[in-house]
């Protein structure tokens, strides 16, 4: 890339970071609701 | 002849591919990682296509001929595997990780380090998965819904099954991660969203909908493993579990899981459609708000596939007008593709004459699709070869030719030479004409009362399954027409930039073939407007 822009870069971060967070919370909360109706 | 294309050329910094084995291992090159997709893709096309040989062969007379039903069953189980997670899935994000920067006007994807990373996964996983075929008790047989308990008796295979769905949802995920991210943040600027190309809104979309449901599978199959292996009982009724519970958290993967291997698949057929029509895409703002309604309501009907295991009538009731709501949205998208046809001047390329084949057949898989939306009727047809016949007409003349379609469309900006155009269309026709004789008799072997998964049947339905074998065996042979197609691809005329009459999108800005570095400089509108319109 050498359209370095730090706030573009920032914004690549944060998305990722967000895409991430809610991928994880489905992957923990989907197996935590098993463990809550066991 | 572009902004972009100057740029591209005049950067000093920029370098070539490396040689050999290394350029593969450790590009991050979303041209070189979409082309790694694109193989793999088809090499597994072959290898789950001849599963479903195998599978047709012993189908098609009465009786046991070829294989034991211990190892049908293995088939029909791998076959659905691999060509979901390892055929059309890969195939589309490959298309993904081609075309997704140039028609954004990007210079790569966002994250291209994790793009190499989630490509590399793959090959990991369907290693993993094509070993358990030589482990004692054999691959898993419990179908690809894999429902407790009848996938706990699993062999030696079990923990591998589960470690490959996890690794093929580990690279989903990434790879969708890294599709939002770069569409959201490396647009040219002056590609606002509405006026992105629809194969990227669709991907856009689909993207959401792994994110969203992969997490969902992984979970699921983890409570499987620590079931067998752990000493829990999440489905487990002698432990206090609950099987249907498993049911339930599958098919709300399950049901999306059919949206990401079509949403993309309309994208495809939306660019298509217009460049060999002549005309611009007729309401592209629908055919957006159409996709992402199909996307929501895929989340709200997962147990129509799952009728005849028993809920209150209220449920059956909502999930039943949940699912033929779908019916509306697509046919929105269905309307919007005739429409562009209307009074276009239409050509017959092979990409047209597939995306064709798309919206008729696609839309035959949609109408069996209503018809098992009725509940009181599911219950008749539910595990019957009619249900067989729907998702194949979805999956086959609905995503694979839409595939097919996309490939001969972006070919020569690959390769920048025309392919065959003889050897396309006649690939087109005979896969027609084999792909309807292989699944059009499955919604009679239905209708009839004809279970799926066995590997023997009565005599009664011998005619309609001799009829789907040989029209299985001439699909397949067809295929290798398309492997012709491809590996001559560099041997046609040279391709012109634009290569067809009118496409539109930025990725017709660049030569042919597309340089190694495209975009380095975000595209103005000046130089690409007609690509923005």
């Amino acid at each position: 890339m050498t359209r370095d822009n730090s706030e573009q870069r920032r914004a690549i971060r944060r998305t990722a970071l967000i895409m991430a967070g809610i991928a994880i919370a489905f992957y923990v909360g989907f197996i935590l609701m098993g463990v809550l109706r066991a | 002849m572009t902004t972009a294309v100057a740029d591209a050329h005049d950067t000093h910094e920029h370098h070539g591919p490396e040689k050999g084995i290394k350029r593969w291992l450790f590009t991050t090159n979303h041209k070189d990682i979409g082309t790694m997709y694109l193989v793999l893709s088809l090499i597994m096309f072959f290898v789950g296509g001849s599963m479903a040989l195998i599978i047709r062969s012993e189908l098609m007379t009465p009786g046991l001929q070829f294989v034991h039903p211990e190892f049908f069953n293995q088939m029909t189980t791998m076959h659905a595997l691999i060509m979901v997670f390892g055929a059309v899935m890969p195939a589309f994000v490959g298309l993904a990780n081609w075309m997704i920067p140039m028609m954004i006007g990007a210079p790569d994807m966002a994250l291209p380090r994790m793009n190499n990373w989630s490509f590399w996964i793959l090959p990991v996983a369907f290693g993993l998965l094509a070993s358990t075929l030589f482990m004692p008790g054999g691959a898993p047989a419990s179908g690809w819904t894999m429902y407790p308990p009848l996938v706990l008796q699993t062999g030696d295979a079990f923990p591998f099954l589960i470690f490959s769905i996890h690794l093929m949802g580990l690279s989903s995920i990434m790879g969708a991660i890294n599709i939002i991210v770069t569409i959201l943040n490396m647009r040219a600027p002056d590609m606002w969203l509405l006026k992105m190309p629809m194969f990227v809104w669709t991907w856009l979309i689909t993207a959401y909908l792994l994110i969203a449901v992969m997490p969902v599978f992984a979970g699921a199959v983890t409570m499987l493993l620590t079931d067998q292996f752990f000493g829990t009982s999440f489905f487990l009724a002698a432990g206090g579990g609950d099987p249907v519970m498993f049911q339930h958290i599958f098919w709300f993967f399950g049901h999306p899981e059919v949206y990401i291997m079509i949403l993309p698949a309309f994208g495809v057929v939306s660019e298509i459609i217009p460049t060999f029509s002549r005309k611009p895409l007729f309401g592209h703002d629908s055919m957006v708000y159409a996709a992402s309604c199909i996307a929501f309501l895929s989340f709200i009907v997962w147990a129509h596939h799952m009728f005849t295991v028993g809920m209150p009538l209220s449920g059956q009731l909502f999930f039943m007008f949940a699912t033929m709501l779908i019916a509306i949205p697509t046919g929105v998208k269905v309307f919007n593709w005739i429409a562009t046809m209307w009074r276009g001047a239409m050509t017959f390329e092979t990409p047209m004459l597939f995306s064709l084949g798309f919206v008729f057949l696609f839309t035959i898989g949609g109408f069996s699709g209503v018809m098992l939306a009725i509940a009181p009727a599911d219950i008749q047809y539910h595990d019957s070869y009619f249900v067989v016949a729907h998702f194949h007409y979805v999956l086959v003349p609905g995503s694979i030719f839409a595939l097919m379609a996309g490939t001969y469309y972006w070919l020569p900006k690959w390769t920048g030479h025309m392919y065959n155009e003889t050897a396309g269309k006649l690939h087109f026709w005979m896969s027609t004409i084999f792909v309807n004789l292989t699944f059009f008799p499955m919604h009679f072997l239905g209708l009839a009362g004809m279970p799926r998964r066995i590997p023997d049947y009565s005599t009664q339905f011998a005619d309609f399954n001799w009829m789907a074998s040989v029209g299985a065996i001439g699909f397949g042979l067809s295929q290798l027409i398309f492997v012709y197609v491809l590996l001559t691809s560099k041997k046609g005329e040279k391709a012109t930039d634009r290569v067809w009459e009118a496409p539109r999108g930025l990725e017709w800005t660049v030569p042919s073939p597309a340089p190694y570095h495209t975009f380095d400089t975000p595209p103005v509108k000046r130089v690409s407007e007609e690509a923005f319109e």
